[in-house]
């Protein structure tokens, strides 16, 4: 055996990273010319079909379905459900027989009326049964003037105006004396903590509607070390070129750090909204509305939080907002006229770790203003807890 | 700095809120206009699918896709064999039981069912009070099977103990009485699953005096439960859910039929036809009607004979007045012709 640094020709060196690769391809072609010689059949066919969509318009259901399961399988029979099952006639595209993460959309000419409960069960050839409950009956949003706008306001309503409105607080937290500066920093980590929390909850809620093979809580894990990982790089990256120009200031910058944390959160939110709409499981109340604006209210206390004690220029603070409230309208939208759970687990998923990732900024920024030792100070301490406590108490008004 | 920074963040706060109700508004109404004349365009349009079979492809509510209907030759007949008397005074049947065959539930919908002489239900069986009946099983499958008879018989031909073996046979020989309709099923544990599975079927015992020949019917209830929750997913006439929606089964306006009709499922069920009511024999155990109605609840292994004639011409319905049962299977169609039509009609 030759040491490890022992020159070796290059052709050998492609050879050996290729001869695993090309063993695995000539063991998988003889698989499948002979067979596994394993011989376990299952004693009942398995299928599995998953809905990842449902789009009610007047006279008709349609349902968007995905084969998640091993084989390919074939729709018999469609029933939908109101109190009792009936079965209906109905139409698949573009084939009833749906390989393996093949899709079909189920058109079923159903006379649904408002508000009311249904479920739409599929039975395939081999008798298996696949149903999804409507709780709540109503049209699918198109998108037409009349439904974006409704959507897009319903996205200022909960992300923008909110935002704004925490922000207004800026000239009263400049009045306060400079103790108070650390107190809101650790009550936006809290506020920030709990958003975290919240965000990957939601994300884990919607991984259950995620098909099978896409791993929604793969998806969650990858979302949210990429854009934790991501943001530090970046920050790290932005701090660097600070210095070297001067030309902003770090409060400034960890403002603008919470702010898109903040706004990626909102636009995985946004979609949860719009897609549960759009999934019939949510209508839009007032109640509704109200609550996630005292909820999101604190969000513009935790953006301007770092630069109540600086001097900077005042269109900061559109910017600020836009960035943190914005993206709601963005994943309202989205959720409402093309909502996969996948990209509402992704969305929250990647807030969750921008968030977690403002949390490690603003501990980092008062370590390094007032020293460690700051952070365990009762004033820090109690930030962080009614920073908290203030989430939860509005979060009780935002009942999904 | 400080009041001027309120007033920018005020003033744009109104100006999103003012942009998105400037967004919405107009146009709102127009769209509302037309939204609500194409929203009962829609509605109309679901509902004018709901078509007798003879007015276009469309049957009530229910309609099979394109290439999904049931193949006809695979309809179970709804006539029940002839009545009369076997010269030797003993009427013999053999029923083969196998397990797991190919069952068409409804249409592209397949169940592995276990079977009387592979049909579900097992095929009519008929004698006269006071012949001997004489049934050979054969048990076929991979499990101990019985049959159990409904009616008057010696302990030893109930069917409860007398197992037959995988591979076996066993002769059931008693007089049939009294005269009615008789259920007959295996009674194999647990009985249940065995019953469920398909093994089943309806026994008609003719008074020894006859009853007035006319045309005749039998159709058994029951039912499916694919996923084994406890809750059917299809009902069915004579074992195929809508069958006779596909299939409708020809009447002659004015003449009477007889229909044997029994219920083998675990819910009641209640026989209803449209357009006319029924001479209801409860059981088949009398000669004379106790009743003129058109919905008798039938309860678990309830069976009834009922009597009845079309006075107009025409698809009429006949279901499960179990709107759940109905809207699931227990639904068919009468195409009652007026006899000068019937040649011409069956030419077509």
């Amino acid at each position: 055996m030759g040491s490890p640094d022992s020159k070796v020709s290059r052709p050998l060196v492609f050879a050996s990273a290729l001869a695993p690769v090309l063993l695995l391809a000539g063991i998988l072609y003889l698989l499948l010319a002979r067979g596994t010689g394993i011989y376990l059949e299952a004693p009942a066919p398995i299928e599995k079909l998953e809905f990842e969509r449902v789009v009610l318009r007047p006279g008709e259901i349609r349902a968007h379905v995905i084969n998640t399961g091993p084989e390919t399988l074939t729709l018999a029979q469609v029933q939908v459900g109101w109190i009792s099952r009936a079965s209906w006639e109905f139409e698949v595209a573009p084939s009833a027989t749906i390989s393996r993460l093949g899709r079909a959309v189920v058109r079923i000419p159903y006379p649904w009326t408002p508000g009311e409960p249904y479920e739409i069960v599929l039975i395939t050839a081999n008798n298996l049964i696949f149903s999804h409950e409507i709780e709540m009956a109503a049209e699918t949003p198109t998108p037409d003037r009349q439904m974006l706008g409704a959507f897009a306001l319903l996205g200022v309503y909960v992300g923008v105006i909110p935002v704004f409105l925490g922000i207004l607080w800026l000239p009263f937290l400049r009045s306060l004396p400079q103790r108070w500066y650390f107190f809101f920093l650790s009550l936006t980590a809290g506020l920030l903590v709990f958003l975290g929390v919240d965000a990957l909850e939601d994300a884990l809620e919607n991984a259950e509607r995620v098909p099978g093979p896409f791993q929604g809580v793969a998806v969650i894990l990858i979302g949210l070390s990429v854009s934790l990982l991501g943001l530090y790089a970046i920050t790290g990256w932005l701090k660097q070129r600070r210095r070297q120009a001067k030309e902003m200031n770090t409060a400034l910058l960890l403002a603008y750090s919470i702010a898109f944390g903040i706004g990626v959160h909102n636009l995985g939110e946004g979609l949860a909204i719009g897609g549960a709409y759009a999934l019939g499981e949510f209508a839009t109340s007032f109640l509704l509305v109200v609550g996630f604006m005292v909820h999101n209210l604190t969000e513009g206390v935790a953006v301007v939080a770092p630069v109540v004690r600086t001097e900077f220029n005042w269109r900061h603070l559109v910017w600020l907002g836009l960035v943190a409230g914005g993206p709601t309208i963005a994943g309202t939208l989205l959720g409402a006229f093309a909502y996969t759970a996948l990209w509402a687990v992704l969305f929250l998923a990647v807030g969750a770790g921008a968030v977690f990732q403002v949390v490690i900024e603003i501990i980092r920024y008062q370590a390094r203003l007032a020293g460690a030792g700051s952070l365990a100070s009762g004033w820090s301490l109690a930030g962080f807890v009614l920073g908290l406590l203030v989430m939860y108490v509005t979060g009780l008004f935002v009942t999904v | 700095m400080v009041p001027r920074d309120r007033l920018l963040v005020s003033g744009l706060v109104l100006a999103l809120v003012g942009a998105g109700v400037l967004l919405v508004v107009p146009g709102r109404r127009a769209a509302e206009k037309s939204g609500a004349a194409s929203r009962a365009q829609a509605v109309e349009d679901a509902h004018a699918r709901h078509r007798p079979p003879t007015q276009g492809s469309g049957l009530y509510q229910y309609a099979p896709p394109v290439g999904r209907r049931f193949d006809p030759s695979q309809v179970y007949d709804p006539a029940p064999p002839p009545p009369g008397r076997a010269p030797s005074g003993i009427r013999e049947y053999t029923l083969v039981i196998e397990e797991d065959v190919p069952h068409e539930v409804a249409p592209g919908v397949v169940v592995p069912a276990w079977t009387f002489n592979r049909t579900v239900p097992g095929p009519v069986l008929r004698a006269t009070e006071g012949e001997t009946l004489r049934i050979t099983l054969v048990n076929k499958g991979t499990l101990p099977h019985t049959i159990h008879f409904h009616g008057i018989h010696p302990a030893t031909m109930d069917g409860v103990f007398e197992l037959v073996p995988p591979g076996g046979q066993f002769i059931y020989e008693f007089v049939a009485r009294p005269f009615g309709i008789m259920p007959y099923h295996c009674h194999s544990m647990p009985t249940s699953q065995h019953i469920h599975n398909g093994l089943y079927g309806m026994v008609i015992i003719d008074p020894k005096e006859g009853r007035k020949p006319m045309r005749e019917l039998a159709l058994v209830m029951s039912a499916f439960d694919l996923d084994r929750d406890g809750e059917a997913d299809f009902y069915a006439w004579n074992g195929r859910a809508f069958q006779y929606a596909d299939n409708p089964i020809e009447l002659v306006r004015g003449e009477p039929v007889r229909l044997y009709v029994m219920n083998i499922f675990e819910e009641a069920m209640v026989p209803h036809l449209h357009g006319t009511l029924y001479h209801l024999y409860p059981s088949g155990t009398s000669l004379t009607p106790t009743e003129y109605t058109d919905v008798k609840s039938l309860n678990i292994a309830e069976r009834a004979l009922l009597e009845f004639q079309y006075d107009f011409p025409g698809d009429f319905m006949f279901q499960c007045h179990v709107t759940e049962h109905m809207e699931q299977g227990l639904m068919g169609w009468f195409h009652v012709v007026d006899k000068k039509d019937l040649a011409r009609h069956r030419e077509r």
